[in-house]
């Protein structure tokens, strides 16, 4: 990992009380679901009732962000408002808090791995800077979003590592 | 549904098993087996026989798992055209040789015998291995990485395999590699948004003739015309564009297919059936099988002719909700209607294209 501090002194602002839970629980396998019967119960659950932007909200704004002790809402680097949520399609865009910020891919995996553990595997998910927030945006949008560069870094121990410990903060405050 | 399309792609059988996604399948040229690799480190083999009830059917059934030995994802596997030979690619860096193990000669039954054992290990890359291919003789083998590189590997006597050039070509990601059915041509796919083709220079080395620019996302697979003298590719850029060989070594835009609303992973050319070009069969991350036929223009004027393509058949959710990976017809004669299919569910799906309608006036003459 680089020790390098992109944003040295970040604005913090004060995040909302959680208004409501999201009804997916964390824990699955990353790809395919181990227990079928679950995933089965849990999918036509989720049938009856769509998802909204502020439940997707709810999984990721606990995560922290990789070099601040701050979570990822109190950065404003995910919001509501940045959430889109189609016919079992989401689409993500976060905002770097600044523009050079080389967190950005990690931050990116921090926020598809949460959703990919908490979401049934009918959701297409499509996660984005916010265009114009950073200057390599392109290139940042490309690796998020390539399923087969995100599996080759989830097979990484040490990226694996940070990103557990990024949304430990989210799957606990779930608990609660 | 589309009803309209003359063709339609009935489920044959559905052959689960991988405990993680499944991202490629191959059906061996020679002999009835279909390998399948996944994120589970494994590759699993299945074999397929007529039915002894109704011979005009076909029973498949599993044969055995491959415990690659490989420490992460089997990404890619290629059977060799002989069909003994079996390679696997691995995020690990390396790719592996697999053949079976001679029936011992005092045996009980050799035909029991379904040991596979890895005769080679083809190392040197820095990271993830994408995809591994067999020349058409099956005496080169090519590999390419996320280092950027594309490896050419000949096959020596004794199972030995050296590499005898590596192509830096590249500013990117290298996603795929193929070859030419017949000729010592070689095409790779990239993450750069390009496609390069080289071929040996007998006196030099191996080198990059033509970049085929044109899409503006990730090319995922490539393959070529059963013929050779044409190579399609498939992209982030959800369209799948054919090539036409213009001279012995010109490679030109000829034609553009669109219909997928994500990613299209995998794409394969069929010998189809009629008077035309085969069939293109395409998937990806929609979940959806297209099915298109290729026809060429009367004029046999390779550099005039004109391309035409028709959607023939279509399903969506074909392995339910789950991105499908990979597609392959089969290659072996009096199959060519047959389809593999495999998915983030890590099951291999087999696929058959019937006609819809018992009279189709639109059957080739």
């Amino acid at each position: 990992m680089n020790a390098q501090i992109f944003n040295a002194n970040p604005t913090i602002y004060v995040s909302q009380k959680s208004s409501r839970k999201s009804r997916f629980e964390a824990g699955q396998s990353l790809w395919v679901d181990d227990d079928d019967d679950d995933d089965e119960e849990r999918s036509s659950d989720a049938d009856v009732e769509p998802i909204d932007q502020d439940e997707i909200f709810e999984l990721i704004r606990s995560i922290s962000d990789p070099e601040h002790p701050n979570s990822l809402e109190e950065l404003r680097v995910v919001s509501a408002e940045q959430i889109e949520v189609g016919d079992n399609h989401i689409v993500v865009e976060f905002t770097p808090t600044v523009p050079h910020c080389g967190m950005s891919t990690l931050i990116g995996l921090c926020i598809r791995v949460r959703l990919l553990r908490s979401l049934p595997p009918r959701f297409k998910v499509d996660i984005r800077v916010q265009p114009g927030s950073h200057q390599s945006e392109l290139a940042v949008n490309k690796q998020l979003n390539d399923k087969e560069r995100v599996a080759a870094a989830l097979e990484n121990p040490s990226i694996v590592e940070t990103i557990e410990k990024c949304i430990e903060t989210a799957e606990s405050s779930r608990r609660v | 549904m589309a009803l309209d399309l003359p063709f339609s792609l009935q489920l044959y059988t559905d052959l689960p098993g991988h405990e993680d996604c499944a991202w490629q399948v191959a059906w061996n040229p020679a002999k009835p087996l279909l390998a399948s690799c996944s994120a589970d480190k494994s590759v699993r083999l299945y074999s397929y026989r007529k039915d002894p009830y109704d011979p005009s059917k076909l029973s498949f059934s599993y044969l055995t798992t491959i415990q690659t030995g490989h420490k992460k994802t089997v990404r890619s596997v290629a059977w060799a055209p002989s069909g003994k030979s079996l390679a696997t690619a691995s995020f690990d860096a390396n790719s592996a040789i697999w053949e079976k193990s001679e029936a011992p000669e005092d045996g009980e039954d050799p035909s029991e015998s379904e040991e596979w054992e890895c005769v080679g290990l083809l190392e040197g890359h820095e990271n993830e291995c994408k995809s591994v291919a067999f020349s058409g003789t099956g005496t080169l083998i090519a590999t390419c990485s996320r280092d950027k590189s594309v490896w050419v590997w000949e096959v020596k006597p004794d199972a030995e395999y050296e590499c005898i050039n590596v192509m830096m070509d590249h500013s990117q990601d290298v996603k795929c590699v193929s070859w030419h059915p017949t000729e010592e041509i070689l095409a790779s796919a990239s993450y750069d948004d390009t496609i390069k083709l080289y071929i040996d220079d007998p006196d030099e080395d191996w080198f990059c003739f033509a970049t085929l620019s044109g899409h503006v996302g990730t090319v995922w697979s490539l393959v070529w015309a059963p013929r050779g003298d044409y190579l399609a590719s498939s992209s982030d850029d959800l369209t799948i564009r054919i090539w036409r060989r213009s001279a012995k070594h010109a490679w030109e835009f000829a034609h553009q297919l669109k219909g997928h609303t994500r990613s299209i992973y995998s794409i394969s050319w069929g010998t189809g059936k009629g008077d035309n070009l085969g069939w293109i069969a395409s998937t990806g991350s929609d979940g959806k099988i297209n099915v298109w036929e290729i026809s060429e223009s009367p004029q046999r004027d390779a550099a005039r002719a004109t391309l035409s393509s028709r959607l023939v058949a279509s399903v969506s959710s074909a392995h339910g909700v789950y991105d499908v990976n990979s597609v392959q017809w089969c290659p072996r004669s009096g199959l060519e209607e047959l389809l593999a299919t495999t998915a983030d569910d890590g099951s291999v799906r087999i696929w058959r294209l019937s006609s819809t309608a018992l009279v189709s006036d639109r059957e080739c003459t």
